[in-house]
């Protein structure tokens, strides 16, 4: 291989490693810290309920000029949810006026018992701000919207800790399968924000 | 780094690190006070201070501890939970002053044949159990809680909050882990789970045997050992030691409860003082369940699913599992229907006529307390007196009020002869609300010119529908020769039955009152063999199992068919 050659396979190696280290979330050890990928999911056609008794359009409502975090959880869920919570009230908090330039949406996985009622006062209790909503709807419609996110169970609790990460305008959405840290979640929110 | 520096941030606020003296003595307060502190602290994350317990999670988020407690994760019986990927551990004296063993894979020996026992136990070299964790001490106990670190040194998945404790905070909390499912509960022998089931004055015979056969024809069967599961647990393969030797049978006592039910507790209480039981099945009550529940809540009595409309409607009480909050369920959900076809500015006034009885007044409570919660204003109430019957003069006074009106008339079929008054009437009638549960199927009582804004509620599966549930019950039932003579009663307890085997499975050996129903609470949702109600629904806490009930109209003619107005959960 000539000179020339060597540089142009070197570029692109280095290329590539740059690409893989802006994607992949890699921990000081050198090893990914938490299941991440990036998909396409259509949003279905459904008008769910939030916990102000509020009927809202899911397209519409995610398909507005805000960046979205989405996650699942369930009023009475034991472990994935409260930390899945607990991140989001953090999250509001840290941002501070800035809270209100994105969309929080957690979308119940046990629509018979998260009412209203119920949904409001979960965010009560993690000191939720404007900006984060609590939705719950039919049965059906919020098994369409777990299954057009790939997070569908038939039990609740095999449920998985799933973060979905969504720019304004664009298609795809960064899924995580794990629990995050603070600096994990707003390091992906930067990178939403400010590519 | 950030995870460094929060944790080293916890160390400061916590000022000194744990005593090398630490103890789990509490100076200066009773032993009692020590276990409702720490219950406290378990439970609602409150320290003994009263200031709300603080922890970090994830490495970096700051937890207000009474967002999530202890109890959350690791459960009231603090026997643990799985969820999705997630695995806590048992947070009980009994686990964590144990070492924590892991089998390896097995391997072959190097040399020699090998020996089997009975159990086909392979001998010791082939065996690779290891100590992946020593046992616990107070003193190690208190330094996970607060650094994550366990005695081997390993670190916590990051789920598990860092607690910002002191020593006496620290051992408070661990005094109290030391009492979760301490012993074996009451009821349970080596040979014999004991259940009971109460029936109480005034059901008539054949409910009482509605509810009785199918539920011990479940007992019996378990009996039958139709797995040989005595055989097994003297002589089954090793690595199934645990299951096989958890095998017991079942016995199901009847408590009957005579007389006045103000005797009902006493009662209770002796029966349970003659032969504990580890828990209550089913049962049927003529009126109020709560003298039972009450019972169950403070004995610790875990209770299963009673065939009561009067169920005991609590956010706070949790040792009995319903089936639903039965009347004042009705009430519930046309509050919420009403709500969400009212608008805020509607002015119409929304009237209720009741009498001063259990069922009457369940229906106002579950429709009054939900109303309020919608800061709606509260409802006008219209009492009937003993004996009075209302008249069409009692309902054309009413109505002499010009504004719209939607009347909730929380009475029996015997009270709603006149109400045919109602049609001549120039005032707005919006809409009668009147409960199905109360109607009992009586529909033509209700006049062909009113049915248009007649609604009615109806908690249980509309009739024609679920067919293929109800046959697979009714076959079930003739197939072991009980007749079917109620198959709302039976239906429930063959469900009851049904989920029985698995929730027995779910706590193999851990004979705990506690843990036993959080089996139930970790249930799939159910809507394949339950024929009453279109389905059932489960998860932590959750005490109430259907949480729907539909807002139905009357066809006219006839023979009125119910018309689906809502749905079934109305949000």
């Amino acid at each position: 291989m000539t000179m020339k050659g060597h540089f142009r396979s070197g570029t692109v190696v280095v290329c590539f490693l740059s690409l893989v280290f802006l994607v992949s979330p890699e921990g000081s050890e050198g090893k990914v810290k938490y299941r991440r990928t990036v998909e396409n999911y259509r949003v279905p056609e459904v008008t769910l309920v939030n916990q102000n008794g509020k009927h809202i359009n899911l397209k519409s409502f995610i398909d507005g000029d805000k960046p979205v975090i989405l996650d699942f959880i369930y009023g009475t869920c034991t472990t994935i949810c409260p930390v899945l919570s607990i991140g989001f009230s953090h999250f509001q908090k840290k941002l501070g006026p800035g809270a209100k330039d994105v969309l929080l949406i957690s979308i119940t996985i046990d629509p018979d018992n998260d009412t209203p009622l119920v949904m409001k006062e979960y965010l009560e209790r993690y000191d939720a701000q404007p900006g984060w909503d609590y939705l719950s709807g039919k049965r059906e419609d919020i098994f369409k919207v777990m299954k057009a996110f790939d997070a569908f169970v038939t039990n609740k609790m095999d449920h998985a800790p799933l973060t979905f990460l969504h720019a304004p305008g664009s298609g795809r959405w960064v899924r995580i399968n794990q629990l995050l840290s603070m600096a994990d979640l707003m390091d992906e929110y930067n990178l939403l924000t400010k590519p | 780094m950030q995870y460094l520096l929060a944790f080293l941030s916890l160390l400061m606020l916590a000022g000194s690190a744990l005593s090398a003296e630490f103890s789990l003595q509490v100076e200066g307060i009773s032993e009692e006070e020590v276990l409702q502190l720490g219950e406290r602290m378990y439970r609602k994350g409150i320290l003994p201070s009263g200031e709300p317990m603080k922890a970090v999670v994830m490495g970096d988020i700051p937890v207000d501890g009474r967002m999530f407690t202890c109890d959350d994760c690791h459960q009231r019986s603090g026997l643990g939970s799985v969820e999705g990927t997630i695995v806590t551990w048992p947070t009980t004296g009994l686990e964590l002053y144990k070492p924590r063993q892991r089998t390896g894979a097995w391997r072959p020996p190097e040399s020699g044949r090998a020996v089997q026992s009975r159990r086909r136990q392979l001998p010791e070299y082939w065996q690779q159990i290891e100590d992946v964790r020593p046992p616990y001490t107070a003193m190690t106990l208190a330094q996970v809680l607060r650094t994550g670190i366990d005695p081997a040194g390993r670190k916590l998945d990051s789920a598990m909050p860092l607690y910002l404790l002191n020593d006496r905070e620290a051992a408070i909390l661990i005094n109290y882990l030391n009492t979760l499912s301490a012993e074996t509960a009451p009821g349970v022998d080596a040979a014999t789970i004991r259940f009971a089931t109460v029936v109480t004055e005034g059901v008539l015979e054949q409910d009482k045997q509605a509810m009785l056969a199918p539920l011990q024809v479940h007992i019996d069967n378990h009996n039958t050992q139709s797995r040989h599961q005595e055989r097994r647990s003297s002589s089954g393969p090793f690595y199934k030691t645990e299951l096989h030797q958890s095998y017991r049978k079942l016995e199901l006592a009847v408590w009957e409860l005579k007389g006045p039910e103000n005797t009902w507790r006493n009662q209770l209480e002796a029966y349970y003082r003659d032969s504990p039981v580890f828990a209550m099945l089913g049962g049927i009550s003529a009126g109020s369940w709560q003298p039972v529940h009450d019972f169950c809540e403070e004995n610790k009595v875990p209770a299963i699913f009673p065939v009561t409309d009067l169920p005991v409607v609590s956010d706070l009480d949790w040792y009995t599992l319903y089936f639903s909050k039965g009347f004042h369920q009705e009430g519930e959900a046309v509050a919420r229907y009403l709500h969400s076809i009212i608008s805020d500015s509607d002015e119409v006034r929304v009237v209720q006529v009741a009498r001063r009885d259990a069922r009457s007044q369940a229906l106002r409570s579950g429709f009054e307390e939900n109303w309020r919660k919608f800061d709606r204003s509260p409802p006008e109430y219209l009492e009937l007196a003993p004996g009075a019957q209302p008249t069409g003069q009692f309902w054309e006074r009413i109505m002499l009020d010009p504004r719209p009106i939607i009347l909730l008339l929380w009475l029996d079929v015997q009270d709603l002869g006149k109400i045919g008054t109602l049609e001549q009437n120039r005032t707005p009638l919006r809409a009668i609300v009147i409960p199905g549960g109360l109607l009992d199927d009586s529909y033509t009582i209700i006049p062909d010119g009113l049915r248009e804004r007649v609604y009615m509620t109806s908690r249980f599966n509309l009739p024609g529908t679920q067919r293929k549930r109800r046959m697979v019950v009714e076959q079930w039932l003739r197939a072991r020769k009980i007749p079917v003579t109620d198959l709302d009663i039976q239906s429930r307890m063959y469900f009851l039955g049904w989920m029985l085997s698995g929730a027995i499975k779910y706590i193999r050996s851990q004979y705990f009152r506690e843990y036993f129903l959080e089996g139930f609470d970790m249930m799939i949702d159910q809507s394949y063999a339950i024929a009453v109600f279109p389905r059932l629904t489960f998860g932590p806490g959750q005490r109430y199992a259907s949480k729907g009930c539909y807002i139905v109209r009357l066809t006219k003619g006839p023979d009125p068919e119910l018309v689906q107005v809502s749905d079934w959960v109305i949000h």
